[in-house]
């Protein structure tokens, strides 16, 4: 198998990809999970504040999803950009 | 010297140990979390030996999924014919059993946590049993879905028709793919077990709110599967552009 040096590199773009979106996905899913589950609990204790609650888990949600879409972003540049 | 044929075999034994392997870290540790928490709500109350072994059992049959999964797999790989296939086929072999064996991990561990809950929560309320046992296989399917997606790459991988010279480009796409939706897969799965875990819990504390939670669960859970779904959308660009 003979490797060129434009070879190696878009070879490594696309393991960079997978480890770049692969991994990235790990720490957003598990703290997204963990703000769920402790509004979830909030809701359990008073259900009246159910909208209130329910708000504010999608906005920390929406925070926690930034890392995700970080490596989202790199992942795709990697693969149709660079 | 080796043959394509032997690289291909050999491709095929290390992926089928890696699918089963790491499939049955996730799965072990979700049903023996179960077992523990029924054992505890069991030692508060003895009598309702029924309705809390029912529930374990039903919750780790479905935490055993993702092993059974990964079983799959690897069962697949060992026994599809090899002859006359080309050499990246290998490669795509690897790139399933990470995919299978990685994505089982979160799924067999996050359909363990609301199984674990709904043991619990029947010590506590043994009159909503009906209740608990239903929102918690909602949560537990829920958290099955990225080993779904991991067993679609994987049966991707395993079955595409791949060009027949070998480059280090799309050889590199195919281990990328299964280790991008096999990490991917970890998270959303503990995730969605957590919050599913936390919704029984509730419900078990205040069972008029049952439909509310419900809802509720199932809002967080879509947003966090969604870098599940990033993963399995870069790994079918992945596969697909090769």
């Amino acid at each position: 198998m003979e490797i060129s040096g434009p070879d190696l590199i878009r070879a490594f773009e696309m393991l960079g990809a997978a480890i770049s979106m692969g991994l990235g996905a790990i720490g957003p899913a598990l703290g997204e999970g963990y703000a769920a589950g402790k509004a979830l609990e909030a809701i359990g204790r008073r259900p009246e504040e159910a909208g209130l609650l329910t708000r504010t888990m999608l906005v920390g949600q929406a925070v926690t999803e930034s890392t995700g879409i970080y490596s989202l972003v790199i992942a795709l540049l990697l693969l149709f950009v660079v | 010297m080796m043959t394509d044929l032997e690289w291909i075999k050999a491709a095929a034994m290390m992926g089928a140990g890696i699918s089963v392997g790491l499939a049955a870290i996730g799965a072990a540790i979700g049903e023996g979390y179960t077992a523990g928490k029924a054992n505890e709500a069991l030692s508060y109350r003895p009598h309702l030996i029924g309705d809390i072994l029912k529930t374990m059992l039903v919750g780790q049959a479905v935490a055993e999924t993702a092993g059974i999964f990964g079983l799959v797999i690897s069962m697949l790989l060992l026994f599809s014919p090899m002859e006359g296939k080309p050499l990246l086929t290998a490669w795509a072999y690897i790139g399933a059993g990470f995919s299978m064996g990685l994505s089982s991990i979160g799924c067999g561990v996050g359909a363990g946590i609301p199984a674990a809950t709904a043991c619990q929560g029947i010590g506590r309320q043994p009159s909503v049993s009906g209740h608990l046992s239903a929102l918690m296989l909602i949560g537990s399917g829920v958290a099955q879905s990225t080993a779904i997606y991991g067993f679609l790459i994987a049966l991707l991988l395993l079955f595409k028709s791949l060009p027949p010279e070998v480059t280090l480009i799309p050889a590199c796409s195919l281990v990328g793919a299964g280790i991008c939706m096999g990490f991917g897969g970890i998270g959303p799965g503990i995730g969605e077990g957590i919050a599913a875990g936390e919704a029984v819990s509730s419900v078990a504390r205040n069972p008029v709110t049952m439909s509310l939670m419900t809802r509720t669960m199932l809002v967080g859970q879509a947003v966090t599967e969604s870098t599940g779904i990033y993963s399995l959308v870069i790994a079918l660009l992945l596969v697909l552009t090769i």
